[in-house]
């Protein structure tokens, strides 16, 4: 380790000669931190994409890539090659400067929400806002602004019904996943992600435990934020060709892609942070900062952190490669008839859990509640009843959902049910005559 | 006027539909694939990865499967085995067989005899059917279809296989990495 490290006290030592202290902190290292994530995460988007034929290939008992390098291991590289030689083609009616930069603006939206990230503790995050998850939310749904922009400039049926619906379903679900999240913010008491992980760190619990609800709505929701299958309506290539991206070839359809992956890693490395603890795993603290090994530490987090995007990822894939396409009603409704609701009523059961959390504590005795210092931390007794009380919302929750959408036809057995009766149709008689048996011909 | 009649769920139906368990089974299903393949074992289809690297590696063809025609020769002396009988065109219910003969004289105890020897045989395998029935009617085991199968060729004449095609093979690209 400490041969490791070598080189970057050296570095620092020589940065020290010609600047301050204060502008290597805060100018040379983030450049050096924003440099590295960038280049992981290109190379990351043209690896998932290796990684996504080959999950789907072996789901389907096939191989996937082979011909290309080892196991098929360069064939990202090929792709990349094809994609940047391919003719940058722009259709003779397109909105030329919209078309033009429509990508940008999506690849923009996606890697300006990478600075936020709690990748690991100390030096492992670029920049730790203290409204981190308000910022990655609003910029990620800047990203629907390219999608519109695409769609519009290409002047194309295909690339604006695709924008249409990829925008109407964004924003939708948008609003699921804000409001899922306000749950796990009651325990986190900071709308900073390093500060969601500080404080399942100082509960040594994973907020998914006290969230269920919240943790599902969020992973549902993520999942159709970035049009992701089952919900790839707006690239359903049986309807409509390829989406808002139809027109796009080459490089600029590429930025799209590397937008679209871009996007999965940071929905995960949200659910990651608020939901499963982020960095932290048990033990690696005692084991390696609480010796002295402190860059050990930060590389540990690391890797515990990469491990947990990774399992959230592959359920991306998984559910992708098992789950039919949802038609576009069904779509909408998920969003706004259930998941929306849940989320409300997550909230409120939530604030009642945590209320009844602070009335108990102190009463008879009972004791609930540490301390408030980093977020809310609980006693071994309240974590059981919070845990409780979670599942119990779980149910709870279903039961309002059925009773407010018990209209609802789509995913509402009782009301499937419901005999569908004709307007205008006297009772008793049926909707249409029945056939009478033909005259035989003689 | 009921249109549509959906029985009435059990409450067994229901514990399912609300624990989604028809998602998981399915996600149940998709992951035993998964680790079948990389593991090359499936308790479901018994094998993980069925597809071929078919140029790099030869598939296995059932041992009943007919496939390129050869004229067999004798291992010690290079000559045909082909007695120019005529039964395999005989027994082409095709007709893509012709057998072309000519005499040859010989002196067999010490007369002059004629032999029928084998000049030329055409075997056209666009019209072949791989019925094997000429294999059956050779008196010498000296046409054989055998398992090759790779017939393709650029042009309709190159389906036409003459006499040197079918004893040496016909050369096909090799494709290698």
């Amino acid at each position: 380790m400490l041969v490791f490290f070598a080189p970057i006290d050296f570095i620092n030592q020589l940065l020290l000669k010609f600047f301050s202290a204060g502008t290597i902190n805060h100018v040379i290292w983030p450049f050096i931190q924003i440099g590295l994530v960038v280049t992981i995460v290109a190379g990351w988007v043209a690896y998932a994409t290796y990684l996504e034929r080959k999950i789907s290939a072996f789901m389907q008992a096939r191989l996937g890539p082979m011909r290309v390098g080892p196991w098929g291991l360069l064939q990202p590289i090929a792709d990349g090659i094809k994609l940047l030689t391919k003719e940058d083609f722009i259709p003779e009616k397109a909105d030329r400067w919209i078309f033009f930069f429509a990508p940008y603006i999506a690849v923009a939206a996606a890697f300006i929400t990478f600075s936020v990230i709690p990748f690991g503790p100390d030096w492992a995050v670029i920049t730790d806002v203290n409204i981190g998850l308000l910022f990655v939310l609003a910029v990620s749904s800047v990203g629907v602004l390219a999608l519109i922009l695409a769609g519009w400039s290409s002047n194309s049926k295909y690339s604006l019904l695709g924008a249409l619906r990829s925008s109407a379903q964004m924003i939708s679900y948008e609003v699921a996943m804000g409001l899922s999240l306000v749950g796990a913010l009651m325990f986190a008491r900071t709308l900073s992600l390093s500060g969601a992980v500080n404080a399942q760190q100082l509960d040594s619990v994973w907020f998914f435990v006290y969230q269920p609800l919240g943790f599902l709505i969020f992973l549902v929701s993520g999942i159709a934020e970035n049009n992701r299958a089952p919900f790839d309506l707006p690239e359903a290539e049986s309807e409509l060709v390829a989406g808002f991206h139809t027109e796009y070839s080459g490089f600029r359809w590429s930025l799209f892609f590397m937008a679209e992956y871009a996007a999965m890693v940071i929905v995960s490395a949200v659910a990651v942070t608020v939901y499963l603890g982020g960095w932290y795993f048990p033990f690696v603290y005692r084991l390696t900062e609480a010796k002295g090994y402190h860059n050990l530490y930060v590389i540990v987090s690391l890797l515990v952190f990469i491990s947990k995007l990774l399992a959230i990822l592959y359920l991306y894939f998984w559910l992708r490669w098992t789950l039919p396409r949802f038609r576009y009603d069904q779509l909408m409704d998920i969003g706004w008839k259930w998941l929306i609701p849940s989320a409300l009523i997550n909230i409120v059961i939530s604030a009642l859990a945590i209320f009844v959390i602070q009335a108990l504590n102190g009463w008879h005795g009972i004791k609930t509640i540490d301390s408030l210092s980093a977020g809310l931390n609980l006693t071994a007794t309240g974590k059981a009843l919070m845990i409780v009380m979670g599942l119990a919302g779980l149910g709870l929750t279903g039961l309002s959902l059925a009773r407010i959408n018990w209209r609802s036809r789509d995913f509402n057995l009782k009301s499937q049910r419901r005999n569908i009766r004709l307007v205008n149709v006297p009772k008793g008689k049926p909707a249409v005559a029945p056939i009478a048996p033909a005259a035989s011909e003689s | 006027m009921p249109l549509v009649k959906v029985p009435k769920p059990k409450f067994m139906t229901k514990l399912r539909r609300f624990f989604m368990a028809d998602l998981l089974q399915g996600l149940r299903l998709t992951l035993k694939y998964n680790i079948g393949a990389i593991f090359d074992k499936d308790s479901v289809a018994g094998k993980g990865i069925y597809t071929e690297q078919y140029p790099k590696v030869r598939p296995d063809v059932a041992p009943r499967f007919h496939g390129a025609p050869r004229l067999n020769m004798d291992p010690e002396t290079h000559d045909t085995l082909c007695i120019a009988c005529n039964l395999c065109a005989i027994a082409c219910p095709e007709d893509c067989i012709d057998v072309l003969a000519m005499d040859v004289e010989i002196i067999v105890a010490g007369k002059p005899r004629k032999k029928k020897v084998l000049d030329e045989f055409i075997f056209d395998t666009s019209r072949c059917m791989f019925c094997a029935l000429c294999q059956e009617a050779c008196p010498t085991s000296c046409l054989e279809l055998t398992q090759d199968f790779e017939l393709a060729t650029y042009s309709r004449a190159g389906f036409v296989w003459n006499r040197e095609m079918l004893e040496q093979g016909r050369e096909t690209v090799k494709y290698t990495r």
